[in-house]
């Protein structure tokens, strides 16, 4: 099978991850930028972290044959800054239309501050203004009502609501997300909150329609191979591989190929590792003959 | 002809491959980005980046594929410029770059900085492209350098190869670390415009330390490396040369003949020639070594072998 990881934070993940990812047929990945677990004190970081999500992050995963395309945007957390947010924001523009920038995010709400409504409202006319999808990171205290919140804010500064997908959702609040017309996005966590057991009642329950299956792995404990471990799961458990085929792969490139970034057809072909193609470097490889021409298996 | 005439010249040149590669849609997208680009002020600002950026949301992906006659008039008008590997893109992009105000001006350099500061790989490609028609192009000999640094092989491929500007403007340790690049990243050095044109012993010595250290590690030598040597090499590249001939692979043997042949060593290649080699890259090899002295396009075929 094929998947597609539409949130993951590769740049926390070693090669090791990216081997694993591509054998299990991870063939794409969403990386929208976030904070680095610990907040940014100047402009220049965000510059230079921007920077590498359009350059070396998508250099790296292309070299295991994984498309990589990401998200621009300044998080939630980071927001709160006030001072400095207003340079990031500024900034912005300059990296929201480059190739492969999908949406703006991962925006929204932590604590549902004052700052950080100021920087979603920002973002979300300035998606608005340029026909962008929106990716909402929602926060993990106060789950409901920032959801709540996060959606009826995108509808007054008029987003449309396919263009809005909303990431970190639970059984209590996904019924919100779907009845505004969203997509809803479950972040699956191993050990915590969303598990794979969970996420394949939600599917029986809720059906595959405008449902979204990822990973969101980072620095901290996460799994990058969440995407096609819950897919198992779901086949295992009888849900109908057609929904398993919508929730883990063509809803997500629905959902953010309204981008225009998304070469499908690219996407469709066998994936073929040649780490001599596009970007021959050392830093990747250290002295190990390139890989190529090898058929990334299908299962 | 003006250094001013050379880049308009360039745009006509450019204009000719990009005309059957573009829709009508995307034509007047870059006319009308052109136009902006040719009004934009004499400062460094965020306008000329973000038409830089919008030009892959406007222009179709794909190769440029330019006409023998284009490439022909390409090689006439900017030594070394070579479109071959383009991209329709590249090709807009330069457009864009060669149109903006103020480049043969005091600010130039600070106004292209501003634009390679914030660039993702695809425009640092076709910015790095585009260096080589600019006006007075020395003063971006340590933008160019940056690119020849680059890890990433597509950035140091559109830096360093089918481009005159570095042979012409790089000193000699920044000519001589990026053809030793192109050994590391694996990138064609048949392609390094000038290459043969600025072999030294300095050059001799670092490509044949690196042999050396692949040799240590087990490791193949790519083929290239022999065209780096010339007559500079002395008996160390001899010695090198022969013990590639003796246990090298067929696209390493072939290269070492034409090494041989490019330091003068007549006598030796015509002794391999006697002892039975049966490959056909390497008897091919043989065969132009014999019959001139081999030049480094001589090595095109060679790579990635
Ligand atoms: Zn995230």
């Amino acid at each position: 099978m094929r998947f597609f990881d539409p949130h993951i934070h590769m740049t926390s993940r070693t090669t090791d991850d990216l081997e694993a990812m591509s054998k299990a047929g991870v063939r794409a990945i969403i990386e929208p930028a976030f904070w680095l677990g610990q907040p940014r004190t100047s402009v220049g970081s965000f510059i230079d972290y921007w920077s590498s999500l359009v350059g070396w992050e998508r250099f790296r995963a292309a070299q295991f044959g994984v498309a990589h395309y990401c998200a621009m945007g300044l998080n939630s957390k980071e927001a709160n800054d006030e001072g400095l947010a207003r340079e990031v924001l500024a900034e912005l523009p300059r990296f929201a239309f480059k190739e492969g920038v999908v949406a703006i995010g991962e925006i929204g709400y932590d604590e549902i501050t004052k700052a950080e409504e100021k920087a979603y409202q920002w973002q979300l006319e300035f998606a608005v203004q340029h026909d962008m999808v929106v990716m909402v990171h929602s926060p993990h205290r106060d789950k409901k009502n920032g959801i709540r919140r996060s959606i009826a804010v995108a509808k007054e500064c008029g987003l449309s609501m396919e263009k809005l997908v909303v990431d970190h959702n639970n059984e209590e609040t996904v019924q919100d997300v779907l009845d505004a017309g969203a997509w809803a996005a479950f972040t699956i966590y191993p050990h915590t909150k969303m598990g794979s057991e969970r996420m394949v009642e939600i599917v029986r329950q809720y059906g595959p329609r405008r449902i979204i299956v990822d990973s969101s792995a980072d620095w901290g404990v996460s799994d990058p191979l969440s995407v096609p471990k819950t897919a198992r799961l779901m086949l295992e458990r009888g849900i109908d591989p057609a929904a398993v085929e919508l929730t883990t792969w063509q809803n997500a490139l629905d959902a953010y190929g309204q981008s225009g970034q998304i070469d499908m057809e690219a996407l469709l072909k066998t994936p073929v590792v040649d780490q001599r193609q596009l970007y021959h470097q050392n830093s990747v490889l250290r002295g190990q003959a390139p890989r190529v021409e090898e058929t990334v298996p299908n299962d | 002809m003006s250094v001013a005439s050379r880049s308009s010249r360039a745009m006509e040149v450019l204009r000719a491959m990009l005309e059957p590669r573009l829709d009508a849609r995307a034509q007047e997208w870059l006319a009308l980005a052109c136009d902006e680009c040719s009004r934009l002020p004499d400062r460094a600002e965020v306008r000329f980046p973000t038409l830089i950026s919008l030009a892959s949301r406007k222009v179709p992906r794909g190769a440029l594929e330019p006409s023998n006659s284009a490439r022909e008039a390409a090689r006439e008008l900017v030594p070394g410029w070579n479109p071959e590997r383009w991209t329709i893109l590249d090709a807009a992009r330069a457009m864009l770059v060669l149109s903006r105000a103020h480049l043969d001006g005091p600010q130039a350099v600070a106004i292209l900085d501003e634009v390679f500061r914030h660039a993702d790989v695809g425009e640092l490609c076709a910015l790095h492209r585009s260096l080589q028609l600019l006006p007075d192009n020395a003063r971006f000999a340590w933008r160019a350098g940056e690119g020849c640094r680059s890890s990433m092989g597509a950035v140091y491929e559109a830096a360093a190869c089918d481009t005159g500007l570095p042979c012409a403007r790089f000193d000699d340790l920044a000519w001589r670390q990026l053809v030793v690049k192109a050994l590391f990243v694996g990138a064609p050095v048949a392609r390094i415009h000038g290459l043969d044109q600025r072999l030294d012993a300095e050059l001799a010595r670092m490509v044949l330390d690196l042999v050396d250290e692949r040799r240590s590690a087990g490791r193949g030598i790519p083929p290239g490396a022999w065209a780096c040597l010339g007559a500079h090499g002395g008996l160390r590249a001899r010695d090198s040369m022969l013990r590639e001939l003796d246990r090298g692979q067929a696209a390493g043997r072939a290269g070492a003949i034409l090494g041989l042949a490019r330091a003068g060593h007549a006598d030796l290649v015509a002794g391999h020639a006697a002892g039975g080699e049966s490959d056909p890259l390497v008897l091919a090899a043989l065969s132009s070594a014999r019959s001139a002295r081999p030049s480094q396009d001589d090595y095109a075929h060679l790579h990635g072998l």
